[in-house]
């Protein structure tokens, strides 16, 4: 039975969009309060060494700062990384973080003291101000460096925060079995995310003596870092996220928040800070770069047999969410393809390089990079359609990947490829200099957190007196349409026109805790919360109308704001909710929404299913490379994701179109530039992003297999999108010009080297 | 701190005296794309802005005899939209097509961006080839630089302290044709990695003038007076040009830094070079 | 040192005079955010995003690379000089229609871009829209529903 639904798979525009054409959204930076401070952050021009002195006399007495804190002000200056189910053997007790530096720097930029006054050029002027000597240490820049035992320590006794591994059969046995061997090592850039919002946020104290944060943020659940590092009780702060101008998870670590919380504690005064577009680049994590060898053998007849892999993630100078991201590389370092024997070793190695985080795709990317060069090298080797190849092989529903989870949800990786190939259409003719090219690339990427961390999502959803619904729920909106999706689900179940429908989000003080906007786990895990409380909410309003119409539950459906019996009777929605609130039974319902949950991962071998289900997908794409610039030049893209159920088809569209590009730019040109820590590419003049005449039109192509664990068998989609567009590129390079790149971005000296080096 | 001054002259002597009295703490400021940027970075730190957009000695594009006269305060709009670029002289027009993009094109001047000397500078090549003028003017009078010796290292130029650009002054070629080659590191708003410009005048399948001028490749914006030397006179084919393109390596200097390394920016502009003289030879026949 | 110079100015925005006093480095886009323009974004300040594009005598260009004395006496045109929540301007139905936008961060840059390029070139080819907006940077959607929506207005759609 296919249901018709009004909201669900439609391409209802969001009411926030209106707002944002009129320019009428208040986001961080345009917020402000009376006799609000401005705020500055005094940061490292060293990438390692020891702070000699610190003297901030003089930026205190200069008119109009009101205060001047350093590591000292801090009550707790220094937090243990949270590194949840890392095991506790590598060492990572003694990577504390420090909000201010104390005494060691260990990267370019880091946070030494914060300025508070009373005008942005006061703030600017103090910072000058401060006075500082360093006594340089030595640093190590190189991940590969950082692994051997005399190299200089970031943190403790071992650079190596975490490893992962996977065991499954026996590699050796496979390879000795394999007809074909593929051995290479492939390189990743740092990615830099680039919104085009900058970190911003507004503090200040409430006359109930709260510190509230309005910021720009992923992670309303930040609040408890600040309370942690201010040493009061996790009520006393409140966070409000705001709309942002673009996360991508560059928002979704500590950005201001505590920044703002000390100095708003301190002055008890209103506090903005705003990161300037090059404190963007050293003030934030960036995405890790990758060192990845990879050795995969098959069969002669293109089964893959075995599979051994090392991984080395440049976590930076802290540990963030490296072990979480390195995991996530871990599971998905085979691709979604069946390998019977498999051996992975992964690392993430601190150095003296920038922070490295989150970013969408979360370690999922480095891998695809990766795993589908490898299996276009072996349909090469073995003179194979790279996609019969792959067809071989694929996982399939039911299937057990590496780390022995089972594929629970459909995997529509051939019909993803053929549609995205198909979208391409006749291929375009090559010249002398101008060599064309296709390829093509799968991807699988996990949707939701690691299940051992046992992730919830609440939600509230009520009927006012009017027959109007309100959902509260603490999920920000990136710009995805996270409310949006919300707001349809509700709407769908209670028969509401979508207009009839609020949604208030992220604020840590009136709604309910959703967790983050991260791991492409807000459709799935808020949409599911706000479907519970829903439906919960149709159970009391049906139950009530069943009393009053003297009919059974089964025969009532609600619509149009009036409830109906299947025999032709009806009673308007009001009438049912006037009497609900007469007797006491709101309807009302606060639902939390629980994920699969699993053990804690024990070992650093990975041995259980971690996640709750994966996305799976195809991008495809025609280049034309110029052998005499090595100027990449995207004729044709596609895009095929099987996304389970489309519940905005525009706002799917959208992620869909946004992750390619976002990839295309990894693919071929955003490289976060260091020399020996010291950041070269701090603006967007040197950080190249793709314009609008880098990016061809995108076609987005929707597959449903309504099988994922989402509302309305949704997957996700946010990650998924960026994931396989490196891999596309690179393959369509390869077959322009006959030569794999393997050390991404793709950049035209890069091609260009690829193209005459094999002359 | 920083300690910035405004002043806005009412006419053209007025700027020439303020430009002397201030010397090199005097900054014209016209678009502004490069000196607000210096500003935010804080290299420069104190001064006067003396604006210059609306003295009519700066502005204008016209045709004065045998010379096309740009005003040193026109945008690179300007000169994209200008009628008489259009009719005299397309070449130059054409070339400004991919300089930054459409915002800032409104903005940033012809003066501006040859004063600022930056080796990847987009209007000099073109300029260079077609032997233009920068007129200097000061209080002590006008004199004309030949583009190709405006420049005396990055950043740096030979205006002396008391002197402004007023305008540029480019002699119409009588025949020939030219064509401006850029390589940047993506499609849209690119810095060049290295650029070439090239004007040609060709008789009867034999080149009997030449001219080709470099960005990217050395300290400044550069003549390929090496190279000029090997293709004048030459009949140019698939078998010779190659050859003849490589002794660009007499000219240029590159250096490695972000945008790219010495060995690719050698190997391109060759690749460069070739690709415009052999357009323009297409061009001409 | 001695004491920062201030100096008057006095512009129209969206039809309406604006006056005040600004140091002479001051930007347009700092004199339009401290004066509550504050649909006029800051994404880099370096002329390198086009978020902070706003039509100066008709042409769109970066506000945070254009002096704000050199306004002086110009008429300056920001988002909220297009539509209004009763009558939004053709582009601004045209985006929210093609969901030209996620975040909204790029889009008052984007959508005054748009404006100036319609007012020259009212039905321009796509190509010609994607070199129109190329300085104008937009990190979320891949710019095809952008170019989508402008095009759209261009064939009168909307
Ligand atoms: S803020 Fe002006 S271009 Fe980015
Ligand atoms: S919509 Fe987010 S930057 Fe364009």
């Amino acid at each position: 039975m296919t249901e018709e639904r009004t909201y669900i798979g439609k391409r209802t525009p969001g009411l926030d969009e209106k707002d944002k054409v009129l320019g009428n959204v208040i986001y961080a930076d345009d917020f402000t309060l009376p006799g609000m401070l401005h705020a500055k952050v005094f940061r490292a021009t060293k990438p390692s060494a020891i702070i000699k002195k610190l003297n901030a006399d003089r930026a205190r007495k200069l008119p109009g700062v009101a205060c001047v804190l350093t590591a000292g002000d801090v009550p707790n200056n220094e937090s243990i990384s949270n590194v949840v189910g890392q095991t506790t053997e590598v060492g990572l007790l003694e990577a504390r973080h420090q909000v201010l530096v104390k005494n060691r720097v260990r990267y370019y930029g880091e946070a030494i003291a914060l300025v508070a006054a009373d005008s942005v050029a006061a703030a600017e002027e103090a910072i000058e101000l401060i006075e500082i000597e360093y006594e340089e240490i030595p640093g190590v820049y190189n991940p590969l460096e950082a692994m051997k035992p005399e190299s200089p320590k970031i943190h403790g006794d071992n650079n190596i925060i975490a490893q992962w591994k996977l065991r499954k059969g026996d590699v050796k046995r496979g390879f000795a079995e394999s007809s074909v061997i593929v051995e290479n090592t492939y390189r990743t850039p740092r990615q830099e995310h680039a919104h085009i919002e900058p970190e911003s946020g507004v503090s200040w104290v409430d006359d109930m003596g709260v510190i509230n944060i309005r910021i720009a943020t992923q992670v309303i659940e930040h609040y408890r870092d600040v309370a942690a590092v201010l040493g009061i009780p996790q009520s006393m702060v409140r966070i409000k996220g705001t709309i942002i101008g673009g996360g991508f998870g560059g928002k979704e670590d500590v950005t201001a928040e505590v920044f703002l919380g000390l100095l708003t504690w301190k002055t008890r005064k209103p506090v903005k800070l705003t990161f300037s577009r090059e404190e963007m680049g050293y003030g934030r994590q960036k995405r890790h770069p990758y060192i990845l060898k990879y050795k995969t053998g098959a069969s002669k007849d293109g089964k893959l047999t075995a599979m051994e892999a090392e991984i080395i993630s440049d976590s930076g100078a802290y540990v963030y969410l490296s072990p979480w991201v390195l995991l996530y590389s871990t599971v998905h370092s085979t691709g979604p393809y069946f390998i019977p024997n498999v051996k992975v070793d992964s690392f993430s190695v601190l150095t003296n390089n920038i922070m490295t985080s989150a970013f969408r795709g979360f370690g999922g990317m480095q891998v695809a990079f990766a795993y589908e060069a490898q299996m276009d090298e072996i349909a090469k080797k073995l003179k194979m359609d790279p996609l019969e190849l792959r067809k071989k092989n694929f996982l399939k529903k039911g299937s057990e990947t590496a780390n022995y989870q089972k594929i629970t949800s459909e995997v529509l990786l051939k019909e993803s490829v053929e549609k995205a190939l198909s979208a391409l259409g006749e291929k375009s003719k090559s010249t002398e200099t101008k060599k064309t090219g296709r390829g093509f690339a799968c991807s699988w990427q996990s949707y939701g957190r690691m299940t051992y961390l046992h992730d919830t999502s609440s939600a509230w959803v009520g009927l006012e007196l009017d027959g109007s619904a309100v959902v509260r729920s603490g999920i920000p909106d990136l710009g995805g349409g996270q409310r949006e999706s919300l707001r349809a689900i509700t709407a769908e179940i209670l028969g509401l026109n979508i207009e009839e429908v609020h949604v208030i989000s992220t604020d840590s003080q009136v709604t309910p805790l959703a967790g983050t906007v991260t791991a492409t786990r807000a459709l799935f895990m808020s949409g599911n919360a706000v479907k519970l409380a829903s439906e919960h909410v149709l159970d009391i309003i049906t139950k009530k109308a069943s009393e009053m119409l003297n009919t059974s539950v089964k025969e009532l459906s609600l619509k149009n704001k009036t409830v109906y019996t299947t025999g032709g009777g009806s009673i308007p929605l009001v009438k049912v909710i006037k009497q609900c609130a007469a007797e006491g039974t709101m309807p009302q319902s606060l639902a939390t929404y629980k994920a699969p949950f699993t053990d804690p991962v024990k070992t650093e071998v990975i041995k259980d299913p971690v996640f709750a289900d994966f996305t799976f997908g195809a991008q495809a794409a025609e280049v034309e490379v110029d052998t005499e610039t090595g100027i990449v030049t995207i004729l044709k893209y596609a895009s095929a994701q099987d996304i389970g159920r489309a519940i905005n088809v525009n706002r799917v569209e959208g992620q869909i179109e946004g992750g390619a590009a976002q990839g295309i730019g990894f693919g071929l040109m955003e490289d976060y530039i260091e020399e020996k820590g010291i950041p070269l590419t701090l603006n967007l003049a040197t950080y190249l992003i793709p314009t609008s005449k880098d990016i061809p039109d995108i076609q987005s192509i929707i597959l449903e297999s309504k099988s994922g664990k989402g509302p309305f068998g949704a997957k996700g989609i946010g990650e998924p999108a960026i994931t396989a567009a490196a891999p596309a590129l690179i393959s369509a390079i390869c077959d322009a010009i006959g030569v794999r790149i393997k050390h991404i971005p793709a950049t035209p000296e890069r091609v260009y080297r690829a193209v005459h080096d094999k002359n | 701190m920083d300690n910035f001054k405004y002043f806005k002259p009412q006419n053209f002597k007025e700027l020439l005296n303020v430009k002397y009295d201030l010397s090199s703490a005097g900054f014209p400021l016209a678009g502004g794309s490069n000196l607000l940027i210096y500003i935010k970075e804080k290299s420069i730190r104190s001064g006067t802005l003396i604006d210059i957009t609306s003295l009519k000695e700066l502005r204008g594009i016209k045709k004065t005899g045998d010379t096309i006269e740009i005003g040193a305060a026109e945008t690179i709009s300007g000169i994209l939209e200008s009628k008489v670029l259009e009719n005299e002289l397309p070449f130059f027009s054409v070339s400004m097509r991919d300089f930054a993009n459409p915002l800032i094109r409104n903005k940033a001047t012809i003066g501006g961006n040859m004063a600022d000397a930056s080796p990847v500078a987009d209007t000099a090549p073109p300029l260079l080839v077609l032997d233009a003028k920068v007129v200097a003017a000061s209080k002590s009078g006008i004199r004309e630089i030949p583009a190709n010796e405006f420049f005396s290292g990055p950043g740096k130029n030979n205006l002396s302290k008391d002197e402004i650009i007023q305008k540029i002054n480019i002699p119409v070629p009588e025949r020939g044709s030219g064509i401006f080659l850029k390589l940047g590191q993506r499609k849209g708003t690119s810095i060049s990695v290295t650029s070439v410009a090239v004007w040609i005048v060709n008789d009867s399948n034999k080149i009997t003038g030449i001219r080709i001028s470099l960005g990217g490749v050395a300290p400044v914006p550069i003549r390929a007076v090496n190279a000029e030397k090997a293709f004048s006179g030459k009949i140019i084919d698939e078998n010779n040009i190659t050859a003849l393109a490589e002794t660009l390596k007499e000219d240029i200097k590159p250096i490695s830094d972000l945008r790219g390394s010495a060995e690719y920016r050698t190997a391109v502009s060759i690749n460069l070079l070739k690709r415009a003289i052999l357009t323009c030879l297409k061009t001409e026949e | 040192m001695g004491e920062k110079e201030y100096y008057n100015i006095k512009l129209t925005v969206n039809g309406k005079v604006v006056t005040g006093s600004v140091r002479a480095e001051i930007s347009l886009l700092d004199f339009l955010r401290d004066n509550n323009y504050i649909e006029v974004k800051k994404g880099c300040d370096k002329g390198d995003c086009g978020a902070c594009t706003v039509l100066i005598d008709g042409k769109a260009t970066v506000s945070c690379l254009t002096s704000a004395l050199q306004a002086q006496g110009k008429n300056i045109y920001t988002l909220k000089s297009l539509g209004s929540w009763d009558k939004l301007h053709p582009l601004q139905k045209a985006f929210v229609k093609y969901e030209a936008l996620q975040c909204g961060f790029c889009t008052p840059g984007m959508l005054m871009t748009a404006k100036a390029l319609l007012d020259t070139n009212p039905h321009p080819a796509r190509e010609s829209i994607k070199e129109a907006i190329s300085g104008n940077l937009c990190r979320c959607t891949g710019y095809r529903k952008i170019v989508d929506a402008i095009e759209a207005v261009g064939r009168g759609e909307l």
